[in-house]
């Protein structure tokens, strides 16, 4: 159970264990490095975010598969003035659509590792996961380099 | 269907302000009721209140019965707040005249507020993360300038606009806003102040987006039938179109081409039946520089790709083929988010009576449109208004 310091008007982050979302496998798997999502049983939609009722069909028998950790820029920009409160001291940050490999999604995501100077449309990044204080999960993209 | 007429507005100055959350609202109140004859508050029956985030800038929820009793009215068929982030202001108006529509309103009172100014702006800059998908957009850091930032290097990518371009929006419109004593910012900014102004986040810098502003403003609403009776310049409403697409950034299929504006402009244009080119100006949302061009385009004033050169060859000024922004926009005015969409409504109407500053005075309008965007450019907003009924 996740342990919130109050006052936490102001936190960002989902509530991701089972008491609180029923979509905790997709932190689960974060954890695991996995970017995972909801697909339709009885549609085949694939939707982003994870779903617990489908809006295409309205079933609600979904599994769960995984997304490709990859793809590249779409678009990218960087936050240097009038970052959120607990962003401060993180500016400057990259932030970037990634369009995932294969699939029409373009997932929102800081882009760590890099600095705006060096990102360019098309650039390859791939997901990394990292454990917040509160011991929750998130993710963001770094650039795929060479070596 | 019934015709539906704006038949008095008001404002309360637009800024960082000395002032309250009630107190705008008493300010815009006071310049609506001012500017009515011959109406009893008695007769005021319906009200809606567009704020987008008292909750966080005022601490105020249920802020709809704490106007009614500030404006001194007892609305007795509908009083509610519409919440539509930056297009608030015009769901009040959209919801008032769909309730006079179907004869449920008879007069409605229509105010837009909010107070953004606060001692740690900070606190602010937070509040606006979450008109973003906050769990998955805005966790990210993401907020408006990043995400229109995005749109701006997608359109320079693919249909090659340039910074100077977005710049020369901004130049016309804080022009335009130092003829409006009512704006934020009324200090001339040329194209090249904006390009040295500093980075926020890029290509956008500082004079490319819009300000945190307070403000306020109110229209009044009736029925074609009773409109003479407090006004002899009504503002009719002609048109409308209005729709939401994606939510979350994943799903957009474009950020250079909105969609949902091409949508509802589309429906604003067969409702009212009309082409594009039949307005005689327009108020668009610029909340950024890069925002308007995307609209010249997707509103249909030009062709997909050439909003850039449309700014360049001066079609957006007066004597252009589509005057934008006459009252300053966003951008010159500021953007106080609940007041913003009536403001834009209360310059319409004061344009159809002539009785805007000469500097700006579209001379003879007959139709404008009043268009907002809201949250990451996922919905659009769009009324027709006419000099004469349809």
């Amino acid at each position: 159970m996740t342990t919130i310091v109050l006052p936490y008007m102001l936190d960002f982050y989902p509530l991701q264990d089972e008491d609180n979302t029923r979509i905790h496998q997709f932190y689960a798997s974060l954890r695991e490095g996995k970017l995972m999502t909801t697909k339709c049983k009885d549609c085949g939609g694939l939707f982003w975010p994870p779903r617990v009722a489908c809006p295409g069909c309205n079933s609600d028998q979904f599994e769960w598969v995984e997304l490709p950790g990859e793809g590249e820029l779409y678009a990218f920009t960087a936050m240097l003035l009038g970052a959120p409160m607990g962003m401060e001291k993180d500016v400057p940050f990259v932030l970037g659509m990634v369009q995932l490999d294969g699939t029409e999604f373009k997932v929102l995501s800081r882009i760590g590792n890099t600095k705006y100077e060096d990102c360019s449309l098309g650039m390859r990044v791939k997901l990394e996961t990292y454990d917040l204080e509160d011991g929750r999960v998130w993710f963001r993209f770094v650039p795929i380099t060479s070596d | 269907m019934k015709n539906v007429a704006i038949v008095a507005c008001g404002l309360a100055p637009f800024g960082v302000r000395k002032a309250t959350w009630r107190e705008l609202v008493q300010e815009a109140s006071k310049a609506v009721f001012d500017d009515v004859q011959n109406l009893d508050k008695k007769d005021i029956d319906s009200l809606f209140v567009g704020a987008a985030m008292p909750e966080r800038f005022a601490f105020q929820s249920h802020v709809a019965p704490l106007v009614a009793e500030q404006v001194g009215i007892v609305p007795h068929k509908v009083v509610t707040r519409t919440e539509l982030a930056c297009s608030s202001g015009q769901s009040a108006v959209r919801t008032a005249w769909a309730s006079i529509v179907t004869g449920l309103s008879d007069i409605a009172l229509c105010l837009g507020v909010e107070k953004m100014n606060m001692p740690n702006m900070l606190e602010t800059q937070t509040s606006m993360a979450c008109v973003l998908e906050r769990e998955w957009d805005g966790v990210q850091g993401a907020s408006a300038p990043p995400f229109f930032a995005m749109c701006a290097q997608r359109h320079m990518h693919e249909y090659g606009t340039t910074v100077e371009q977005m710049a020369m929006v901004s130049e016309k419109n804080h022009h335009f806003s130092t003829t409006n004593p009512y704006a934020q910012f009324q200090k001339e900014i040329p194209a090249e102040k904006v390009l040295g102004s500093p980075m926020i986040a890029p290509p956008l810098r500082l004079f490319d987006c819009s300000g945190i502003t307070d403000g306020a403003a109110a229209v009044i609403l009736t029925s074609e039938e009773r409109a003479k009776e407090f006004t002899d310049t009504p503002a009719y409403i002609i048109g409308s179109g209005q729709c939401s697409m994606a939510s979350n950034l994943a799903n957009y299929k474009s950020l250079s081409t909105w969609h949902p504006l091409k949508i509802a402009a589309k429906e604003a244009y067969r409702s009212a039946k009309i082409g594009p080119m039949d307005l005689d100006f327009a108020e668009l949302h610029d909340c950024f520089t890069i925002s308007e061009i995307i609209e010249y385009e997707d509103a249909g004033f030009c062709e997909k790709g050439e909003g850039g050169k449309f700014i360049e060859e001066g079609q957006s000024n007066i004597g252009g083929k589509m005057p934008v922004n006459t009252r300053g926009g966003l951008l010159g005015t500021g953007h106080p988010l609940g007041a913003t969409g009536i403001g834009q409504i209360v310059e319409i109407m004061q344009q159809f009576r002539s009785t805007v500053p000469k500097e700006r005075l579209v001379d003879g309008a007959e139709m404008a449109m009043s268009h907002n965007l809201s949250g990451a450019a996922n919905v659009h907003s769009i009324l027709v208004f006419g000099r004469s009924p349809r």
